[in-house]
């Protein structure tokens, strides 16, 4: 009985700490945006090399998807939009194991035609978003 | 029998693929891809039998993905150094920038 309380106060703490994180993340990323604000950080490989990385505009995505603007969060990062379902879906059941102490697992994860299909997209989109020409050049990050 | 032989291997280890795609679409660093492809590494070896392997790739795919959250945490400090640097130098010359 006491074993059982102290598991659940562990599991809420656990619930509540994950909230409050997502939460204070779901808040800055509303109230500021990384195009205007200069404490986001740029992207380390950006700074460096001047190329778009394959994750290059998803904080300014980020900040458009929180105010529900799907079609901006696109424009800056099409592979961050597209990935959000596994990402939800996937963080989710991660985040899901780490309260209850469970091992689900994330089936398609382990299927590697999946993984490749993947890797092949982020290292085209990598490729293609740095190739200054029109049709390529809108998938770096723009600003509407 | 192939039920017997099913449940006699070891449970398939962990790949890390959700820490790899996070590292990849928000670290911004490319290391997130090379621990990408240690997931697959997991799956391949898992099948082949070599347990021991599927596991080290695993553990590496894991390392890859925590050494991409380290480095760009690491570039956030020395930004954000920088940047405090910055703006007290922009105070001390006096007036904002």
């Amino acid at each position: 009985m006491a074993l059982c309380q102290v598991v659940d106060i562990k599991k809420t703490g656990k619930f509540l700490t994950i909230i409050t994180f997502i939460g204070i993340a779901i808040i800055v990323f509303f109230q500021y945006n990384p195009n205007e604000s200069s404490f986001f950080i740029p992207c380390p490989f950006h700074f460096i090399t001047g190329l778009h990385c394959p994750g290059c505009g998803s904080q300014r995505a980020l900040h458009q998807l929180v105010h529900f603007n799907i079609f901006g969060a696109f424009r800056y990062n099409p592979l961050l939009v597209l990935s959000l379902p596994i990402l939800i879906y996937s963080v989710g059941i991660t985040l899901y194991n780490f309260v209850n102490q469970t091992k689900y697992r994330v089936s398609f994860f382990y299927n590697n035609t999946f993984i490749y299909v993947y890797f092949g997209i982020v290292v085209a989109f990598w490729i293609l978003r740095n190739i200054p020409i029109e049709p390529f050049s809108c998938l770096a990050p723009t600003t509407l | 029998m192939e039920q017997q032989e099913v449940t006699n291997r070891p449970q398939k280890p962990d790949n890390h693929l959700v820490w790899a795609i996070l590292c990849t679409v928000l670290c911004c660093l490319p290391l997130g891809i090379v621990s990408i492809i240690k997931s697959t590494k997991v799956n391949e070896l898992y099948e082949q039998g070599d347990y021991a392997g599927a596991q080290k790739s695993a553990d590496e795919a894991k390392k890859w993905a925590i050494w991409g959250a380290v480095i760009t945490g690491a570039f956030l400090v020395l930004y954000i150094i920088l940047m405090a640097i910055g703006v007290a130098g922009g105070l001390m010359s006096g007036g904002g920038y």
